[in-house]
C-alpha cells in the first residue's frame, strides 16, 4: 500500500492545483486551501467508494467483507454513526441490530456432509451435501435456500435477506446467496450483485444519482452538508437535498410550492373568475366595473355579478330588480377581493422572478456576443491584452441574476400567509419585509448596471472609455458579489434563522458559483485482493481492485460553507425535511 | 410454483394432532392452492365457543412467500376487518419465515384472537371501542361470536348424521361440509357432485 500512500499525496497537490485553476476571479476571492466537499462517483469509481467505506469497518472489526457490508448498508452507510454505536453499545449490540452473527465453530460441518439432513422448510430429507449451513446456525436444503434468494432478490430486497428460520435475524452470506442463485439465474446473480454495489447510493444519505435525464450515469457525494448545490460532471447543476435545480436562496419546501404554483392553471382560471363573467345574454366575458354587483353587457343585457343571473337594470343595496340573490352578501365579496389581492401579489413577484431567469436563460447568447466583442477588441488595441474582467463580470452577473431570480420566490413565501403566518406579528413582518426589500432592490439596482456595462460596444471605444467600462465593470462586480453575500447573511440570519421551524435550510452563498463535483478517481491496482472475491459484474474490468486514493474526510472549517449554517444543518440534520419532488419536475431540468 | 408436496405434508400432520390443536386445514378444490382453515375461538375470550374459518389462498410462491388468509367468519376484532376479513398480522406480511406452517400461522391467528393489538388496528372504528369502552367492545364481540361463528358449529353434528344417514361415508360429509362453510345444502350439493 506504500505507493498508494504517495499516490495520495500526488492527488491531493493535483486537486489544490485544478482547484486553483478554476479560479479566475479578481482579488476578492480569499485563497483558503481548500479540498472540494462533493464528489463524482462514475460506474467506475462506485466499488472503490464503496469498498473504501467497507476496509475501515473491516479493518476496525477485523471482519469479513459481507459482514462489513451489512453492517454499513444497516447503518446506511454512515461510518462515522457505526463507530459510535460501537462505543457506545458495544460489539455485540452493533452486530445483533444489524443482523450480524458470528459462528463460534463449526467443527460439525464435516460429519454433517455425509449424513443426511432433514429440511424445515421442504420437509424432506437431504443429503448433507445438498444442504447449507449459514452463520446463525440454521441448516436448510440447498433448493430451499435457492427459491427464498429468488424471492427476496425479485422483491428488490437483496440488501437485507434475512435467514429462512421463524424470528432468525441474520442476514445471509453474500457468497451463499451468489452461489446457489447463479447456479439456477445467473442474470439474476447479476442483478443482485448491482443491488449491493447500488446500496451504496440508494442507502446513503451522502450519496444522490445525478438527476439528469437521460441519465448520465453518475452519482454525487458531499462530505457533511446536504443543503448545497453541486454541479456533476455532465454540467448539471441541482440542490443536493430535493434534487430539483439548484434554487438557493429559496428553500426545498418553498421551490416545491412555488413550482406547483407556477404551473398551476388555477391561477389563471381564478383571474378570470375574479375579473370577468359570461354575459347571460351573449356568453362574451363581461369585466365588473368598480364595487356594483350590477353588471351590464355591451349587449346590453344587464346581471348579477355573483350569480351571474339576467336582471333588471335598477338595485338596492340588497337586491337587483327583478331578482333576489342569496349571495349577494359581503362576505363573498370579501372573498372575491381576497383571491384578488392575492392574486395580484402573485404576480408581482412572478414577473420578477420570471424577468430575472428569462435573462439568465440567455447566458450562452450573450457570452457569445461578448467573445466576439473580445476577439474584435484583442485585435484592435495591442495595449489591452487582458481583457479576462469581461468574462469575470459576466459570470458575476449570471450568478447575481439567478440569486435575484430565486429572492423572489422567496420573499413570496416569507412575508405571505402560506408558511409564516403564526411565526411572527403583522408589524414584524413589516418591518422585516422592508429591510430585505432594501437589500433586493440594492443588488437588482447594481445588477442592472453591470448588466448595461457590459452590453456596451467596447470593441469600438477608444482605450480611455474601455478603461472607465473595465473600473466600472470590476467595481460592481464586487459591489453585487458583497450584497448577495449580505442578502444571504439576512436570510439567514434575521429571517429563517429566527423561525421556530427548522425546516427551511437554504444552500449557502457561493462566490464563485456552484460546485464542480470531481471526479472520484479509483485505480486499478496489480496487487489482487484475495480476501475479497467480488465478481466485478458491474465494473467492466476483472481482477483485484485496490483503490489507491484515500476519500478526503473533510474538515468542516476548511470548507467553504459558514460555520453557523453548518452547525445548523446539523441540529435538524435529525428531522431533515426530505422532499421528493415528483419526476415531472425533475425531468424538467 | 407452489410446493404442493409440501403442502400434502402439511395438511397431513395438521390432520394428526387435530384434537389437541383444535385446527384443521382443507383443501376447498382439487387444485390445494384455496384451502379453509378452522379455529376454535380462545377461551375466556368473547370468541369462546365460536368456531371460526378463515380461507386460504396459497400465492405461485409458497411457502417463500406468506399465505393469503382472510376471516369468512364475521368477526369483531382490532385487528380484524369488520367488513372483509382481511388479517392484520406481521406474520402474514413481512416477517413471514418459510418455516412457519399453515398451521402455525393459524395458531399465530388464534393467538391474535386473545390478544389484540389495538395500536396496529385494521379496523379503526373496532379499535376505537377497545381502547374507549372495553365492555361495549367485549359485548359486542361476543355477539358476533353468538350470531356468526356459533349457528353454523350448533347443529354441526346433526348435520353429520344427517348427511350420513344419505349414504355419505364420514370423513367425507364433515370435509365437505367444511368446505362449504357448514351449509348442509351446499354440502349436499358437493358430495352429489362427486
Ligand atoms: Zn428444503
Ligand atoms: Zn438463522
Ligand atoms: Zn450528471
Ligand atoms: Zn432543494
Ligand atoms: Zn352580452
Ligand atoms: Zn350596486
Ligand atoms: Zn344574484
Amino acid at each position: 500500500m506504500d505507493d498508494c500512500i504517495s499516490s495520495d499525496e500526488d492527488y491531493y497537490d493535483s486537486d489544490r492545483d485544478s482547484l486553483h485553476g478554476l479560479e479566475n476571479e479578481d482579488s476578492e476571492i480569499q485563497r483558503v486551501p481548500k479540498t472540494p466537499s462533493t464528489k463524482v462517483i462514475t460506474k467506475e469509481s462506485l466499488l472503490a467508494a464503496q469498498k473504501e467505506d467497507m476496509r475501515r469497518v473491516m479493518d476496525l472489526l477485523s471482519l469479513r467483507e459481507y459482514h462489513a457490508r451489512t453492517l454499513l448498508i444497516h447503518y446506511r452507510w454512515d461510518v462515522e454513526k457505526l463507530f459510535a454505536v460501537l462505543v457506545e453499545k458495544g460489539k455485540n449490540h452493533l452486530f445483533a441490530t444489524a443482523g450480524v452473527t458470528m459462528i463460534e465453530n463449526r467443527s460439525n460441518t464435516s460429519s454433517e456432509a455425509s449424513s443426511m439432513v432433514m429440511c424445515d422448510i421442504c420437509m424432506e430429507e437431504v443429503h448433507g451435501n445438498d444442504a447449507t449451513r449459514v452463520d446463525c446456525g440454521h441448516c436448510f436444503c440447498n433448493n430451499c435456500w435457492t427459491e427464498h434468494f429468488i424471492v427476496k432478490i425479485n422483491e428488490g430486497q437483496s440488501r437485507r435477506i434475512r435467514c429462512m428460520a421463524h424470528k432468525c435475524n441474520a442476514i445471509c452470506d453474500e457468497a451463499v446467496v451468489r452461489t446457489l442463485v447463479s447456479k439456477r439465474h445467473p442474470d439474476l446473480a447479476n442483478k443482485f450483485d448491482r443491488f449491493l454495489l447500488e446500496s451504496y447510493i440508494e442507502d446513503n444519505k451522502r450519496v444522490k444519482w445525478c438527476p439528469s435525464t437521460p441519465h448520465c450515469g453518475n452519482a454525487i457525494r458531499v462530505e457533511d452538508d446536504e443543503f448545497c448545490e453541486v454541479e456533476c460532471s455532465c454540467g448539471l447543476q441541482f440542490c443536493f437535498s430535493c434534487l430539483s435545480e439548484a434554487h438557493s436562496p429559496c428553500s426545498c419546501l418553498m421551490w416545491e410550492l412555488w413550482i406547483k404554483k407556477c404551473r398551476d392553471e388555477s391561477e389563471t382560471v381564478n383571474w378570470i373568475t375574479v375579473h370577468t363573467k359570461p354575459c347571460p345574454k351573449c356568453h362574451k366575458p363581461v369585466e365588473k366595473n368598480g364595487g356594483c354587483n350590477l353588471v351590464s353587457c355591451i349587449c346590453g343585457q344587464a346581471f348579477c355579478w355573483l350569480c351571474g343571473g339576467a336582471t333588471g337594470r335598477e338595485h338596492t343595496w340588497s337586491s337587483i330588480s327583478g331578482h333576489s340573490c342569496g349571495r349577494y352578501k359581503e362576505e363573498s365579496e370579501q372573498k372575491a377581493e381576497r383571491a384578488k389581492r392575492d392574486l395580484y401579489r402573485y404576480m408581482h413577484y412572478h414577473n420578477r422572478y420570471k424577468a430575472h431567469t428569462d435573462s439568465f436563460k440567455l447566458e450562452s447568447k450573450l457570452k457569445e456576443s461578448i467573445q466576439e466583442k473580445i476577439s474584435i477588441s484583442e485585435e484592435r488595441e495591442s495595449m489591452l491584452r487582458d481583457f479576462s474582467w469581461v468574462n469575470n463580470g459576466l459570470s458575476r452577473l449570471f450568478r447575481s441574476r439567478r440569486v435575484l431570480s430565486y429572492s423572489y420566490p422567496f420573499a413570496f413565501y416569507m412575508f405571505g400567509d402560506e408558511l409564516f403566518k403564526d411565526e411572527m406579528t403583522e408589524a414584524e413582518r413589516e418591518i422585516k419585509q422592508h429591510l430585505f426589500e432594501d437589500q433586493q432592490q440594492q443588488l437588482e439596482a447594481n445588477v442592472e448596471k453591470l448588466s448595461k456595462f457590459l452590453e456596451e460596444p467596447f470593441d469600438q471605444y477608444t482605450k480611455d472609455k474601455v478603461m472607465e467600462i473595465r473600473m466600472q465593470v470590476i467595481n460592481l462586480s464586487v459591489i453585487t458579489d458583497t450584497l448577495c453575500k449580505k442578502m444571504y447573511d439576512c436570510i439567514e440570519n434575521d429571517l429563517l434563522g429566527s423561525l421556530e421551524l427548522g425546516i427551511h435550510n437554504i444552500a449557502p452563498y457561493k462566490s464563485k458559483g456552484i460546485e464542480k463535483a470531481l471526479e472520484l478517481s479509483a485505480c486499478w491496482n496489480s496487487k489482487a485482493n484475495t480476501s475479497d472475491k467480488y465478481p466485478p459484474s458491474d465494473c467492466g474490468t476483472s481482477g483485484g481492485l485496490s483503490e489507491c486514493e484515500r476519500l478526503t474526510s473533510l474538515n468542516s472549517e476548511e470548507n467553504g460553507c459558514s460555520s453557523r449554517k453548518r452547525a445548523r444543518a446539523e441540529v435538524v440534520a435529525g428531522n431533515f425535511f426530505d422532499l421528493n419532488l415528483p419526476a415531472e419536475v425533475v425531468d424538467r431540468n | 410454483m407452489i410446493d404442493f408436496a409440501r403442502v400434502q405434508k402439511e395438511l397431513q400432520e395438521c390432520t394428526k394432532d387435530i384434537e389437541a390443536s383444535g385446527i384443521r386445514v382443507t383443501p376447498k378444490s382439487d387444485s390445494l392452492s384455496h384451502l379453509l382453515g378452522t379455529i376454535p375461538g380462545p377461551i375466556s375470550t368473547p370468541y369462546e365457543g365460536g368456531i371460526f374459518q378463515i380461507d386460504i389462498t396459497l400465492p405461485d410462491g409458497y411457502p417463500f412467500e406468506p399465505p393469503k388468509m382472510q376471516f369468512a367468519t364475521k368477526v369483531w376484532h382490532p385487528n380484524i376487518s369488520s367488513q372483509s376479513g382481511a388479517i392484520c398480522l406481521d406474520i402474514l406480511k413481512d416477517q413471514w419465515s418459510p418455516a412457519l406452517t399453515l398451521k402455525t400461522a393459524l395458531l399465530s391467528v388464534q393467538a391474535l384472537l386473545s390478544a389484540p393489538q389495538p395500536d396496529d388496528p385494521q379496523d379503526a372504528v373496532v379499535a376505537q371501542q377497545y381502547l374507549r369502552d372495553y365492555q361495549t367492545f367485549a359485548g359486542t364481540a361476543r355477539y358476533w361470536t353468538e350470531t356468526f361463528a356459533k349457528t353454523s358449529s350448533l347443529g354441526v353434528e346433526e348435520k353429520v348424521q344427517k348427511l350420513m344417514e344419505m349414504g355419505f361415508p364420514e370423513a367425507q360429509v364433515r370435509s365437505s361440509l367444511e368446505a362449504v362453510g357448514w351449509d348442509e345444502n351446499l354440502a349436499l350439493e358437493k358430495l352429489c357432485s362427486g
